[in-house]
């Protein structure tokens, strides 16, 4: 079984945002009035945290992209009362929406902030209505919902490899992020494959996961100099 | 006291007098309560019809005032049917015309405080996925088990001591004698039935302890074991359990004071009772304390990053008026009203008990919202400002507790006739026995 | 006859109990079933259902203890009564 994982590079990072740009048009997200948005409802299933050091002539501003980090020991998965989210055996962490009896625990036990919830039933402007992904189920009113690394991408690219009787290749699942980020700073693949990139850039000494003490063993890897 | 006899009562006549008596202040405040009612329910259904957006709830404070009030309704619960079970095991005479009302409160609040998860459902037309494909092994999960036990449990423990009365009641036979009929079930207070009654009453109060136990310790698993900080910590399970006794005494207090005023019941809940309860009220206050104050010290003294700034944020930032107006409800009144005698007057302790239950409420607000408005990323602290719909079935819920609580003493009685019948007849006499028994020399 | 048609209601409302505690105990057993199948930590749900349903089953057992125990003695004081 392959274990699919991410490598976000913020050395070659530039902050720019694009990923959540393109993460929302891929997985339908719901665009959330400003008014909401200011009381902390926003939707980003891609999250760009900002964080400002020093005073002001001297500012340093650091952007990191933060998605679901699929964590192969998940608080989330465990406390879900109706088996709404699960961890599957290729390690995706995925949500199941029409389950989700919105109870927002999940939310409570991620220590990464990582799920957002509909607080209204879902809008899009009506430019967006006609080009909402097909792959990709729609929300609605009261659930949790989160990054899914693009598992819908997982299943075209499993039907060609299947179709061509080939193992899938490294790199040809991508989910939007990776695919649009404009500086390759987003690598997405197989880490129990030795071969593949993402494995090797993890064992870079660059490398770090994001409150690996708390022992939920993040598949997002982060590559920095600066920590 | 009404001049114009109607029915004879008997001895007791205080006790009976309510049911059979109602004034137009029953009327009004019936009314005024049913109104709170229907208009919290007429904004519950706007938030199932937009969605939970309605409330004040947001991105990192996913959990609000549902799940504190869940936690502070779930905690005065604790009032009754713990209280009455100890006192009743320990043969503390002084019960008798206590445990009832701790019983009433039991069942009604945790009646209330158990629908709270469901308030706070996103899809509460999902609620039934619980049952076909609940996960046990989520604390959500124990809870909804625990607390439909405690609930089975205490209502049963409820009745049961009441059965008696109720065939008094059948035998005056003027009101709803077919209603109290049913429920009487053939009670005629022979010898074997009181052996029967007796036994079973036995058995329920040690069951209901652990259980009661339980139901508090497994909400504080709830927060306990995510790996929030703040939440994270082996203490929780005692330490709501402490909480719930101690806003549970002090609920008590405030309901036997206003109906011992409403009632004219003086002459059953003296002022010894009061003297009692507020002293167990002032060591749940000490103890309330040390665990707060063990908690606070172990994550400041460990002083991990996190911990810190939501102890921090509790102490000095946004959550400090809250934090400090707990301390000063929970700790500082109650101790100084209770300690001396001179304070310690049915106002004092009327003032204490209504300063703990607020106190108790915003220890469940401190635990529930800090942890959730500093989280772990940098992201930025998290805002929590309750909207109109979170207060009115905050306010709904004690309206409905109120009402109930009315209409319970509207068809039977608020104190136990029949215990404090048998208080009269044969505890004396059992009390001198047994008082007799702890001294030394010879029993006689 | 109206003592029969009360007696009869109070046995229908003792077994709405039972059917209360039987219907947890199903349930109980529908989530310890699901979790083996899903192999979603079965130990938990086994050591939660080998404590709450006898708990529930005691509540109930006691409540009907009573309530026989009660019509018992009723019966008894008729029949005395009628001779």
């Amino acid at each position: 079984m392959p274990k699919w994982a991410m490598v976000i590079d913020l050395d070659k990072c530039t902050g720019c945002g694009d990923c959540m740009a393109a993460c929302k048009l891929e997985n339908n997200i719901a665009i959330v009035s400003p008014e909401e948005a200011n009381v902390g409802r926003v939707m980003f299933w891609m999250d760009m945290i900002t964080t400002y050091e020093g005073e002001y002539p001297n500012i340093k501003v650091k952007r990191i992209p933060k998605p679901c980090f699929h964590c192969d020991n998940p608080p989330c998965t465990r406390v879900c009362p109706v088996y709404a989210t699960y961890k599957n055996d290729e390690g995706l962490v995925g949500q199941i929406y029409h389950r989700c009896i919105g109870c927002r625990y999940c939310m409570v036990a991620c220590p990464y902030t990582a799920k957002v919830f509909n607080w209204y039933e879902p809008k899009w402007p009506d430019e967006f209505k006609s080009c909402l992904n097909p792959d990709v189920s729609l929300r609605m009113v009261g659930v949790v919902e989160k990054c899914s690394f693009c598992a819908h991408r997982l299943i075209k690219v499993k039907e060609n490899a299947d179709m061509e009787e080939r193992e899938i290749y490294d790199g040809e699942y991508s989910p939007a992020c990776g695919e649009s980020c404009p500086t390759n700073a987003i690598y997405f693949g197989d880490i129990d494959n030795k071969e593949s990139q993402v494995y090797k850039l993890s064992q870079s000494s660059r490398s770090y996961r994001e409150m690996e003490n708390l022992g939920t063993e993040p598949k997002v890897i982060y590559l920095s100099k600066r920590e | 006291m009404p001049k114009n006899k109607q029915l004879d009562f008997g001895q007791d006549a205080a006790l009976y007098r309510p049911i059979y008596e109602t004034g137009k202040g029953f009327y009004i405040t019936v009314c005024v309560l049913l109104a709170v009612y229907l208009w919290a329910l007429y904004l519950y259904i706007t938030q199932v019809y937009y969605g939970l957006g309605v409330t004040g709830m947001n991105q990192p404070i996913t959990w609000g005032f549902y799940i504190v009030n869940f936690v502070f309704f779930i905690g005065i619960s604790h009032a009754g049917t713990l209280i009455s079970a100890i006192l009743r095991l320990s043969k503390a005479e002084w019960r008798r015309p206590i445990t009832r009302m701790a019983e009433v409160i039991t069942a009604i609040v945790l009646a209330i405080g158990g629908l709270h998860p469901i308030l706070d459902l996103g899809r509460p037309d999902r609620m039934l996925n619980l049952l076909s494909d609940g996960r046990l092994q989520s604390p959500l999960l124990w809870d909804v088990t625990s607390i439909t036990a405690y609930f089975t449990a205490s209502t049963i423990y409820l009745y049961l001591p009441m059965i008696p009365d109720i065939a008094k009641l059948r035998d005056r036979g003027t009101k709803l004698k077919w209603f109290y009929n049913f429920l009487s079930w053939g009670w005629q207070g022979t010898a074997h039935q009181v052996k029967v009654l007796n036994r079973a009453i036995n058995i329920l109060m040690v069951m209901v302890i652990p259980i009661a136990i339980s139901v508090h310790t497994v909400i504080s698993y709830i927060f306990s074991m995510t790996l929030q900080p703040g939440w994270h910590s082996t203490i929780f399970g005692p330490y709501f359990v402490v909480g719930a006794i101690f806003s549970g005494i002090a609920a008590l207090l405030i309901v036997m004071i206003v109906f011992r005023k409403v009632y004219h019941l003086e002459e059953y809940l003296k002022e010894i009772h009061f003297q009692y309860l507020s002293t167990l009220l002032l060591i749940m206050s000490l103890l309330w304390f040390y665990f707060t104050f063990s908690e606070f010290l172990t994550g400041i003294f460990g002083s991990q990053t996190h911990e810190l700034h939501i102890i921090a944020y509790k102490f000095t930032g946004v959550y400090a008026p809250f934090f400090w107006g707990m301390v000063i409800c929970n700790f500082v009144i109650p101790v100084i009203i209770l300690s001396f005698k001179k304070f310690k007057t049915i106002t004092g302790i009327m003032i204490v008990s209504i300063s703990v239950v607020i106190g108790m409420w915003l220890e469940r607000l401190n635990i529930v919202v800090p942890s959730l408005a500093n989280p772990r990323m940098d992201l930025p602290l998290g805002i929590y400002i309750p909207s109109l719909v979170e207060w009115a079935l905050f306010i709904g819920g004690i309206a409905v507790f109120m009402l109930g609580f009315t209409m319970f003493a509207k068809f039977f009685p608020l104190i136990s006739i029949w215990e404090i019948e048998e208080g009269r007849k044969e505890s004396i006499k059992d009390v001198e026995k047994r008082l007799r028994s702890y001294l030394p020399g010879k029993e006689t | 006859m109206h003592a029969k048609t009360t007696y009869i209601a109070q046995v229908l409302s003792i077994s709405l109990i039972w059917i209360f505690v039987i219907a947890i105990a199903i349930w109980i057993i529908n989530l310890l079933l699901i979790s083996i199948e899903l192999k979603d930590v079965p130990g938990a749900s086994i050591g939660i259902s080998i404590i709450v349903i006898p708990v529930f089953f005691v509540l109930a057992g006691i409540l009907t203890y009573v309530f026989i125990g009660l019509h018992k003695e009723e019966k008894k004081i008729i029949k005395s009564s009628q001779e």
